[in-house]
């Protein structure tokens, strides 16, 4: 059992009222940790079922991305001097029993970003479709990175204090992901990766990227690097 | 020279657009560079339009493109191409800052539902 760390849970959502609750107790079930909503913009109801549950919210009045909800947590982190943050997906995908293995390797690697990834050792079923577009997606990432990773794309993370204090992320959109790896590598910080399991219902796969968004994305973190 | 209709409409509609700038230069409304640089952009459309054929002529040549033609569509396109380029690039920087001031205002406001009352 690893050492607990004072960690704060970041829960970026947009629309999950049909979830979030169940969310919300998958994760006071595995420990005690702070849990934060960013709610981006929902408009069903999504920030008044975290407050009912007693959790914090941070509401964006307007839907952004996700990469917007994801700085906010950082900014929040930098303004309380929260030690530890971890961002996992509001939509049921991932198991929070799983951060232990994201602390796990934080501690043994003394990594700074750790990386939850769908791919690296563990037999989930992923949609074909899915495990396609994130191949495309590792290709395109890695291909600026000076280390291979095996799941760029995913949402369930931890960071430490000095990946808090390093990353500005400034997309809003999923190409996140990408960013913040592109972000910690630049800045030094020692990146792991770690497997994690994922459970893809008709809900949480309806939620993810099509491949229209697929493409903007893509094209909006290419935009970004090149012309900054 | 046979003058068609466009020839002379078009340069008469470029010294009104002229005339409204040297106006608005006059009231303040446009520094010296800037009624400059409209009324210039003026004179070119009108004289394009009194002379296309020599001027398309000329840019051909000096582009090495194989019909005057050619060189009106594809400089056409590489303007239309740069502006997209610059609206493209002045969407993000707003997006950008829509994003900073949704982000903030959240923040103030999950600050002050933080305070003590």
């Amino acid at each position: 059992m690893p050492e607990r760390l004072p960690i704060t849970l970041i829960l970026p959502a947009f629309n999950e009222a049909r979830i979030i609750e169940q969310v919300i107790r998958d994760i006071r079930q595995v420990g005690n940790f702070r849990i934060v909503v960013i709610d981006d913009g929902s408009t069903d109801g999504t920030a008044a079922k975290v407050l009912a549950m007693g959790e914090q919210v941070v509401r964006h009045p307007l839907n952004r991305g996700a990469g917007a909800a994801c700085q906010t947590g950082i900014s929040l982190a930098r303004k309380y001097g929260w030690p530890y943050l971890a961002f996992m997906d509001s939509d049921g995908q991932h198991f929070p029993e799983d951060l232990e293995g994201l602390i796990t390797t934080m501690q043994a690697q003394q990594a700074d970003l750790v990386i939850g990834s769908r791919f690296a050792g563990t037999q989930n079923q992923i949609p074909y479709l899915r495990r396609f577009f994130n191949t495309a997606a590792n290709i395109l990432t890695n291909s600026f990175c000076t280390h291979h990773y095996t799941d760029t794309q995913s949402g369930f993370r931890l960071l430490n204090q000095r990946a808090i204090a390093a990353l500005d992320l400034l997309q809003d959109d999923f190409s996140y992901c990408s960013e913040m790896i592109i972000l910690a590598e630049r800045a030094k910080l020692k990146v792991a990766e770690t497997p994690i399991r994922v459970r893809y219902t008709d809900y949480s796969v309806s939620k993810g990227q099509d491949f229209q968004v697929g493409l903007l994305t893509a094209f909006h973190f290419l935009w970004k690097l090149i012309f900054k | 020279m046979e003058i068609r209709f466009f020839q002379v409409v078009v340069p008469l509609v470029a010294l009104l657009f002229m005339a409204n700038q040297a106006l608005r230069y006059r009231r303040g409304r446009l520094n010296l560079g800037e009624a400059l640089f409209s009324g210039l952009l003026w004179i070119g459309v009108a004289l394009l339009a009194v002379f296309p054929d020599e001027i398309s002529n000329f840019v051909a040549a000096l582009f090495g493109f194989k019909s005057n033609t050619n060189a009106v569509l594809f400089l056409g396109l590489g303007i239309l191409f740069y502006f997209q380029y610059r609206i493209y690039r002045l969407q993000v920087a707003q997006r950008r800052a829509i994003t900073e001031l949704n982000r903030q205002l959240a923040l103030d406001r999950f600050e002050k539902a933080q305070a003590p009352s």
